[in-house]
């Protein structure tokens, strides 16, 4: 190996010196008599080739782009409806549900306004409790004491002082409320009536506290119905899911064909610049290569494009059907972001794999093409 | 000097060796039934150094022959020795090595990659011998230069004219310094006189370099200006001539 290095060296040298000066026909280079082995070139010298013939034939570049970006547009447009409308969806539930649970409220208490309430919040808000608690501050209450949350509107207090002159005690939250007594939540209520959002809490302090009568608990919940709704939903939308899924995959193989038709054309008039470049030193691989970096840049550019058309279109469609709050309130960003980020992924690859047969077609070009003088 | 002297020199040319030995080299073309026997047992010597043209009627299996010799095509049968190495024998590898640094290839239609510039066409071959950039640069501005192109090294090949075209691929077949320049028909898309201006360069190129030159021609000036010219016709060689017999066999072609 190093002799062969040393070997190119002197051509190189003798090269340049035969070039300036007059080398008569004896010099060093002109002896040597073995053959090397061609030498794999560096990726980046493939890369600054592709990206040199992608530039100059632009049109072309940009007509195979634009397959790509409207078939990753479509994939990418799917997805993010798909998002939306669950997005959506869930929001109209919350409110149906915070809806639900305001009427219970104003039956026990009557008209929210100018009452004294009470919240307690352990661990985090669900969505509908979140609805809820907007709802009643909404409605302007004369105080709304809370305990474990911070929220415009409601003042903080300590377990002591939560009940002091509240007419209802809302308990929220995921988590159990295991640490709180009762007992203590409801001191100087008005009127002890304890509504949870949650079935079977427990709490901490004195056991039959509910044989005491001391306060009275009711159910907030509605939980089952929410499951049920929950499952009818996701089956309607995996129906929807199934019925769109084949249009979106056929959506890609037209792309996939298109693009590798698109660069069949190109290897075919390229057949002359192959075969010099062949005739010039270059190894098939090194072709090959051209072909699917060229396919590559191809597919991630139509990608990249395809997502942000495919993000936009729906949720400006959406927006306009709903509201652009809603839409862009109930929108999961890192499902978006990860629908993208897949798209373009998925873009890329089929691009490479849409260049296989072409590429190869014009790794298998013979140097001799170039010597043609005729098309 | 007889013919038979001509066929396989032997003597005072064998201290340089022979660059290329074609031994009875035959080739068939086979498109579907119909098979065409470009070359039917070629066997030519050519020396180190020489500059030798070969003439033909079209057809006759010029560029075929050429394809052979120049490690672009394999024969059906018959043995191509580049340097005592039978190329039949050379890997993938081996021959994209040979044809990037053994042999500079000139084409009737320039073939220059039209996406590139000037420079970049002539560095492109010192990139595939693995050369780094900046002295490929280097090295390729000295051969533009050689060529009278310098000042041109940047535009791009639609932007020149024939003449000047092929004086780049004359530069980009001088990249990595090789031993042979195989010119099919080199002049063959030129005016007369941008024509001479290549074989003249040619006649240097061969002094200055001492590389061996073989050109497939009808261009009547460069015929004279080489030392060998060999006939071929319908697959065979059947003459080899020196270019001072030339005078004679000009009356026989007209
Ligand atoms: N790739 C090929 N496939 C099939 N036949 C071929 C091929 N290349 C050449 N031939 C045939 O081989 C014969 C010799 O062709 P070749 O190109 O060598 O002639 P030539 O002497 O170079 O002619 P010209 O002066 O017109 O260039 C012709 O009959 C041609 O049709
Ligand atoms: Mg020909």
């Amino acid at each position: 190996m190093r002799e062969k290095k040393q070997r190119m060296a002197e051509r190189d040298t003798g090269g340049s010196a035969g070039v300036a000066t007059v080398a008569p026909q004896s010099s060093i280079f002109n002896q040597q008599s073995s053959i090397g082995s061609q030498v794999r070139l560096p990726f980046r010298t493939a890369f600054r080739i592709s990206v040199q013939g992608i530039r100059i034939r632009l049109g072309r570049s940009l007509v195979t782009v634009s397959g790509v970006v409207l078939g990753i547009a479509f994939l990418m447009s799917n997805l993010t409806g798909q998002l939306i409308k669950n997005g959506v969806a869930a929001k109209r539930e919350a409110r149906q549900q915070a809806t639900l649970m305001a009427a219970m409220v104003r039956a026990e208490i009557g008209d929210v306004r100018d009452k004294n309430l009470a919240v307690l919040v352990c661990g985090t808000l669900r969505p509908y409790e979140t609805e809820l608690l907007s709802t009643i501050v909404a409605a302007k209450p004369a105080q709304l004491r809370g305990l474990g949350l911070t929220q415009e509107g409601v003042t903080p207090a300590t377990p002591s002082t939560l009940g002091a002159g509240a007419g209802v005690l809302l308990v929220l939250g995921d988590a159990p409320s295991g640490a709180f007594a009762l007992e203590e939540l409801t001191q100087g209520m008005t009127q002890k009536v304890v509504l949870e959002a949650e079935a079977a809490r427990t709490y901490a302090g004195k056991a039959a506290l509910e044989a005491e009568a001391s306060a009275v608990r009711r159910e907030l919940f509605f939980g089952a119905q929410h499951e049920q709704q929950k499952a009818r939903m996701a089956k309607e939308a995996q129906q929807a899911h199934a019925r769109t899924l084949w249009i979106v995959v056929i959506s890609l193989l037209v792309t996939v064909i298109g693009v590798s038709n698109a660069l069949l054309m190109s290897v075919t008039e390229r057949f002359r610049e192959i075969g010099t470049m062949k005739c010039l030193g270059a190894l098939s691989s090194f072709i090959r290569l051209l072909f699917l970096i060229e396919s590559s840049l191809i597919g991630a550019a139509g990608s990249l494009m395809g997502v942000v058309a495919g993000a936009i279109l729906p949720l400006l469609a959406y927006g306009f059907t709903y509201s652009f709050v809603t839409v862009l309130g109930s929108l999961p960003y890192g499902w978006l972001m990860l629908a993208g980020a897949g798209s373009a992924v998925v873009g890329t690859l089929l691009a490479v794999l849409a260049a296989i047969y072409p590429a190869t077609i014009a790794s298998r070009m013979l140097p001799a093409s170039a010597l043609r003088s005729t098309v | 000097m007889s013919n038979s002297d001509l066929f396989a020199a032997e003597g005072a040319a064998d201290k340089h060796g022979y660059v290329i030995r074609a031994v009875d080299v035959k080739k068939v073309y086979r498109m579907g039934d119909s098979e065409t026997h470009a070359l039917r047992g070629a066997t030519l010597d050519i020396h180190r150094g020489e500059y030798m043209s070969i003439m033909g009627p079209s057809g006759s299996g010029k560029s075929t022959f050429f394809n052979m010799v120049g490690g672009l095509d394999k024969p059906t049968s018959g043995k191509v020795y580049m340097d005592q190495v039978d190329i039949a024998q050379l890997d993938p590898y081996e021959l994209a090595w040979l044809r990037c640094r053994k042999v500079g290839y000139i084409f009737q239609s320039f073939n220059l990659i039209q996406v590139m510039s000037c420079l970049e066409n002539v560095t492109l071959p010192m990139s595939f011998a693995g050369m780094d950039d900046e002295e490929a640069r280097e090295k390729a501005l000295g051969i533009l230069e050689r060529v009278g192109l310098k000042d041109r090294a940047l535009h791009k090949p639609a932007e020149m004219s024939g003449g000047q075209q092929q004086r780049v691929a004359i530069a980009r077949a001088l990249a990595n310094t090789p031993d042979i320049l195989l010119a099919d028909e080199p002049t063959g898309n030129l005016d007369l006189r941008t024509g001479e201006e290549i074989i003249n360069l040619f006649s240097q190129l061969r002094k200055e370099l001492g590389v061996t030159i073989i050109t497939a021609t009808h261009d009547l000036k460069m015929l004279k200006a080489s030392d060998r010219i060999v006939w071929i016709e319908d697959g065979l060689i059947t003459r080899v001539t020196t270019a001072d017999a030339l005078d004679i066999q000009v009356q026989e072609i007209h």
